[in-house]
């Protein structure tokens, strides 16, 4: 959620400690992500006030068949750069769901999304990567 | 194959598939994978969310991060105050606790060390004081320490002295009762301040039968009387009122003991 090493920091403690503060309280909330939610709104006011990701109409092409193959040579980075650099509401639909640690309703839950937006998201999301993979890894034309 | 025979809702559905859980909990989304399961789109889809989740999975967590998981504290709670462990319920309830049984356990020990032989007898005769009517007694008007010989020669009661200090005072009524133990006891009503005095047998040791004594005068108290209580020759002796230790001092010849 946030490309700079020191902000996440500052919003890991914040959150931590807004949250042993609460639990001290006895006012902790009953929904059961609210921590994450807590955390990824400050992540969000962290970076207001940064650049933020140009409103630009990416490329979109159809999955590929062999775009799994695309991805694997992919550097890891490479593909944190490019989810850290989407646009919010994306970029947490998009880190949430290839976390692979949440269902699509805690995803919900945790983003705040609409169903419906979550399944834009996640389908431009793949049109876009694929799209984005294509030009890093041309498919080879067939003399 | 394409999924145009999913619904709708089930299209919806499977672009949230989970990634790795190859049972979803939820039901709509089991139903709507299953179906979808031999779809080369969904099977595409599916490769390539595995792929991209399998390369996240690789995304280097910097040191600096990583080190907020080590297993250092992650908040450092502020330190427990002696001022703030007092305040926790738990430990208010159970100081409150201790301070009720303390305070017990000293009442009691302290209403023991007053304790002489006969306290209890005397205790029990102050409610007997407290519950008395005129009416009660057998109506006689003359000097307290006359009625010694009335008890020996009417009921038979040997020793049953009023003591000097009592013995001008002017009496209304007496009578001789025995209690639940079947011990006889002379009770004597003045007319001093409605003076109440009572003789009966001072407390023996179980085994030789020798009598229990103590010295001077002893004081009880019980629902709001209060009773001066000396023993002589094997009896004891009380004088009751309703009030305080002070209302019965000027009467005693001797301080208390």
């Amino acid at each position: 959620m946030l490309g700079d090493s020191v902000k996440a920091q500052e919003v890991f403690h914040t959150t931590l400690r807004d949250a042993a503060v609460r639990a001290a309280q006895g006012e902790v909330p009953k929904e059961q992500f609210w921590l994450f939610r807590d955390a990824r709104w400050r992540c969000l006011e962290a970076t207001k006030a940064d650049l933020q990701p140009e409103q630009l109409k990416l490329d979109e092409h159809e999955l590929a068949p062999q775009a799994a193959s695309q991805i694997q040579q992919l550097e890891p980075a490479q593909l944190a750069i490019w989810i850290s650099s989407a646009p919010d509401p994306q970029r947490t639909a998009l880190a949430l769901f290839y976390l692979d640690e949440f269902d699509y309703r805690e995803i919900l839950d945790i983003g705040e999304l609409k169903f419906g937006e979550l399944c834009r998201l996640l389908v431009q999301g793949r049109r876009q990567l694929q799209a984005w993979v294509d030009t890093k890894f041309p498919e080879p034309r067939n003399v | 194959m394409r999924m145009l025979w999913l619904s709708r809702g089930q299209r919806a559905l499977l672009n949230c598939a989970p990634i790795s859980q190859d049972n979803p909990a939820d039901h709509s989304m089991r139903s709507a994978v299953a179906r979808a399961a031999g779809s080369a789109e969904f099977v595409n889809q599916q490769s390539f969310d595995r792929a991209v989740a399998a390369l996240v999975r690789l995304i280097p967590i910097p040191p600096e991060t990583a080190e907020w998981f080590s297993e250092k504290d992650l908040v450092v709670g502020p330190k427990w105050t002696w001022k703030k462990m007092v305040r926790t319920p738990a430990v208010l309830a159970i100081s409150i606790a201790v301070l009720v049984i303390a305070g017990v356990s000293v009442f009691q020990v302290l209403s023991r060390l007053n304790d002489f032989p006969g306290s209890a007898t005397a205790r029990r005769l102050l409610t007997v004081a407290a519950s008395t009517r005129p009416v009660m007694l057998d109506p006689v008007s003359t000097e307290a320490g006359t009625l010694s010989d009335l008890f020996f020669m009417k009921h038979g009661l040997e020793r049953y002295d009023v003591p000097a200090e009592f013995a001008d005072f002017r009496t209304i009524g007496c009578r001789v009762f025995e209690d639940e133990e079947s011990r006889r006891i002379a009770q004597i009503w003045l007319a001093e301040k409605r003076m109440q005095l009572f003789l009966f047998p001072a407390e023996r040791n179980a085994k030789t039968g020798a009598v229990l004594r103590f010295p001077g005068w002893r004081y009880v108290h019980q629902e709001g009387w209060v009773g001066a209580v000396t023993e002589r020759s094997g009896v004891c002796f009380m004088a009751a009122l309703r009030g305080r230790e002070k209302d019965l001092e000027p009467y005693l010849e001797k301080p208390k003991e």
